[in-house]
């Protein structure tokens, strides 16, 4: 997988002062994008998971877990709603005018389709992501450490910045990077809403104006930007920051908020709730109904959807499998498994789409039939392993670890062992493993549009084409099923999460 | 230079929920001197501290610094303007500052050109000027220890309070920890609670002793006090090891002695010794360091447990001859156990 993103680098070897034109301002969109979006991930998660981690005020249980619901959006749905909800039509605009009585050229109106607009998107669908890991490194925290700076003196805003935040801080920017690297590999919002990044950049390139080596170039920069970011994750989880907690009083005490504070961090977790999931998804209810949406024929968008889905995460599933049965027998393979998942990860899917195709061309196939369907869940299997080998490894590693040799002992061993023991054993982390990869694969937007054949438009893949043709009424149904696939691995999610702060 | 008051609490009660955790709890910590809180675990040892200093507050009676009320029913001051000093188990130091900057977290009140001469002079009385500017994670349990007893003192306490502080020691650098640590609680004068325990640490090193069980303070006083005259047998059994015999078990000689009013009595085990008086058997020798703890046989169906120097080597079969110290026989009213 990683030589395959070699292959897309290592053609385009050729520089010229076009695409230096190009490769600068996509990067520069694409860096800016990532910045704003990820100061907006700061300051969504980072202030909410303080609060519902140390303080008890009404809905805190809800949040805790409902602020998680965004992740079930893909950012081009996300888009799609709210250019809908602010375009001059839209509801947020007319009730301004009913209220003001002014006309739509009179008053300024922030504008979706921009950098800042397409930051927006992806920081309020992928902040949870920053929020989770926020979340558990203030929890992780020990509580004495809080009770020495308070008995020290400390307001709560000093035990925030001075205490919880720089010890929390590496945790955090962990979960920031990942979320960034995400946005970056963005392709369906970015379109959507007509922003030049890299991500839409390589798309283009290969298919309106054909320019592979372009595409190349500028498929090595979004690598190079998510590998840095990948590399950044890694290296704040590191050892740094050795955290001490404490056995005794690891109990959440929370304290009581006074009722104005209260009263106000509700309305603010609610604000962020409703602006980053209920007002796009009642939105997108809301034009479904309006508009008779059922009239499309979804039948054959289910059922590519549905193929191409089963297909790509059973193959990818079993490849998760045997990654991590083989890092349970060595040390090694365990590191080369990890190395591996984490370049697929890493790689964005215009990246490895656009190397697919590079394959194809090399050898001379054209991009059809059974082929094009092979590569397009090789790319799958590349992309979304790592997505579900973290299932299995969680399972794997709650047990115990002298069960293999017990098995062993026992004169168990091979495949025997591994229908016996191994498979039921795993069969927790194998359902949340499946349901990821299958969502994973549901949700897919670049790759998937530039290597279907013919006859295999996804769901995501038509939403997509009706929003771009603003036929945004039509975009609406398959968007609300994405959406809903979308909720059931996040659910599971924020039920584990709920599970382990219960525990 | 501290404060002279000394911390009160006064007929303090804490209920969770239906388990009421300290129970019209009363107790007086001095300026200057360092009171032990000793109690088996779940007694309420560790809610008593926490209301002490503010994390919780009190369902009835009141937490006084001198005159001024800190707590009562209606009335908390928070933790942060208690100006309580804490010390756990765990140390709890700020793991991304120094140590220079975990003692000075405290002075923000002072101007920033004094808070480090502070710092330092407290960082020195510690003895930990060599490692003023390591941070946390590269310090041993003795120097995080120590860090956090100079970061509690710095900003001047009005009382400090000390949770198990030093049980999670290594022991062979336990006592000169707590050698360092108390001595400069002492120097400081502000009144000093320590939650252990360890009975042997309470009677060594503290000024006054408090007995909590079952969330009422049951008995304060010197440890020689509570030692020798406790009150209940919870108390005798919080300081040290007792035993317990029937009175018509005991020799008639003891018995002249002693003079008992009830049917049970119980004795620290040192209340007998070798030396003169009656002649007993061996049944039991264990060696456990300096003393020895032998089993003696009073009649068949009595034995006495003694803690003693024997001076040679017994064995079971060999006669000693015992006699007692009546002030370490105690009789309590009402108790069977």
């Amino acid at each position: 997988m990683a030589l395959y993103t070699g292959v897309a680098a290592g053609d385009g070897a050729t520089w010229d002062h076009l695409l230096q034109n190009r490769l600068v301002p996509y990067t520069i969109t694409t860096l800016l994008t990532l910045l704003i979006a990820g100061i907006i991930m700061l300051g969504l998660a980072v202030p909410a998971a303080w609060v519902i981690s140390q303080y008890e005020f009404p809905g805190r249980e809800f949040f805790s877990w409902a602020l998680i619901l965004p992740l079930a959006m893909p950012g081009y749905v996300m888009a799609y709603a709210w250019a809908d909800l602010m375009g001059v039509a839209g509801p947020l605009q007319s009730h301004l005018r009913d209220l003001t009585g002014l006309s739509a050229r009179d008053y300024w109106f922030p504008n979706l389709f921009s950098v800042p607009g397409l930051a927006f998107v992806l920081g309020t669908t992928l902040f949870p992501y920053v929020y989770i890991t926020a979340r558990a490194a203030f929890s992780m925290q020990s509580l004495a450490t809080l009770e020495a700076a308070r008995s020290l003196g400390a307001r709560p805003l000093d035990l925030f910045w001075r205490v919880a935040l720089p010890v929390a801080l590496p945790g955090i920017l962990a979960g920031l990077c990942l979320a960034l690297m995400e946005a970056a590999a963005d392709y369906g919002a970015a379109d959507f809403l007509g922003v030049q990044t890299l991500g839409v950049g390589i798309v283009r390139s290969w298919q309106s104006f054909n320019e592979p080596n372009t595409a190349a170039r500028l498929a090595l920069m979004l690598v190079l930007i998510a590998g840095s970011l990948l590399v950044a994750a890694r290296l704040y989880q590191g050892d740094k920051g050795v955290q001490q907690t404490s056995s005794k009083w690891l109990a959440p005490r929370r304290e009581r908020m006074s009722r104005p504070v209260a009263l106000v961090t509700t309305t603010l977790c609610a604000l962020i709730l409703v602006i980053c999931f209920i007002a796009p998804i009642t939105r997108l209810l809301w034009l479904a109904w309006e508009t008779d949406a059922r009239s499309i024929d979804l039948w054959p968008l289910l059922r590519a959807t549905l193929a191409l889905g089963a297909m790509g995460a059973g193959a990818a599933f079993v490849a998760a499998l045997i990654f991590t049965l083989a890092a349970k027998r060595s040390q090694f393979l365990r590191m080369i498994t990890r190395l591996i998942a984490a370049a697929g990860y890493a790689a964005p899917g215009a990246v490895l789409g656009l190397g697919a195709l590079f394959i194809l061309r090399e050898t001379g196939q054209a991009l059809a039939g059974p082929i094009a369907i092979t590569f397009l869940i090789w790319v799958y299997v590349s992309r979304f392993t790592s997505a579900g080998v973290e299932p299995l490894q969680a399972t794997l590693d709650r047990l115990p670890k002298n069960l293999d040799r017990a098995a062993q002992s026992l004169g168990s061993k091979g495949l025997r062992q591994f229908f016996r023991l191994d498979l039921p054993l795993l069969a927790p982390g194998a359902f949340a493993a499946g349901l990821i990869l299958f969502v994973e694969i549901l949700k897919e937007l670049p790759a998937t549009l530039m290597l279907r054949p013919f006859g295999w438009d996804t769901l995501a893949v038509k939403t997509h084409a009706y929003a771009t043709d603003e036929r945004l009424a039509q975009a609406t149904l398959p968007s609300l099923l994405i959406v809903g696939a979308g909720l059931l691995p996040v659910l599971l999610l924020s039920w584990r999460l709920g599970a382990t702060e219960r525990s | 230079m501290t404060s002279t008051h000394p911390l009160i609490a006064d007929q303090v009660t804490r209920a969770f929920g239906q388990v009421t955790a300290v129970q019209g709890a009363s107790l007086e910590l001095e300026p200057g001197k360092i009171t032990s809180l000793i109690g088996p675990s779940g007694s309420g040892k560790t809610t008593f501290l926490r209301l002490l200093a503010g994390m919780e507050r009190p369902d009835s009676g009141q937490i006084l610094s001198g005159d001024t009320v800190l707590a009562s029913a209606t009335h908390h001051v928070p933790i942060e303007k208690r100006k309580i000093g804490l010390v756990f188990q765990d140390f709890a130091l700020f793991p991304n500052m120094t140590v220079l900057q975990n003692v000075m977290f405290g002075l923000n009140a002072l101007p920033k050109a004094e808070r480090v001469g502070v710092a330092d002079s407290w960082i020195e009385r510690l003895g930990l000027a060599h490692r003023r500017d390591a941070y946390p994670h590269h310090l041993s349990g003795g120097e995080q220890q120590r860090t956090a007893i100079a970061r509690a003192l710095a900003p001047d306490p009005v009382a400090i309070l000390l949770d198990e502080p030093f049980s999670g020691l290594d022991p062979s650098m336990r006592d000169r920890v707590r050698e360092a640590s108390l001595s400069a609680i002492r120097a400081s004068r502000a009144p000093a609670l320590l939650v252990t325990h360890d009975a042997s640490e309470a009677l060594i090193h503290s000024d006054t002793i408090a007995v909590i069980d079952q969330g009422a303070i049951l008995q304060s006083g010197a440890p020689e006090t509570l030692y020798r005259q406790p009150g209940s047998l919870a108390v005798a059994r919080a300081l040290g090891p007792v035993h317990k015999i029937e009175t018509d078990q005991l020799p008639t000689d003891w018995r002249n002695t002693l003079n008992p009013k009830s049917d049970t009595l119980w004795y620290r085990p040192e209340a007998i010794s070798l030396g003169d008086g009656l002649e007993l058997t061996v049944s039991g020798s264990k060696l456990a360091g300096p003393i020895t703890e032998l089993c003696l046989n009073l009649s068949d169906a009595q034995q006495v447990y003694v803690a003693c120097q024997p001076g040679a080597p017994l064995q079971t079969g060999d006669t000693v001859k015992a006699t007692i110290n009546p002030a370490l026989f105690f009789e309590f009213a009402s108790e069977s156990t």
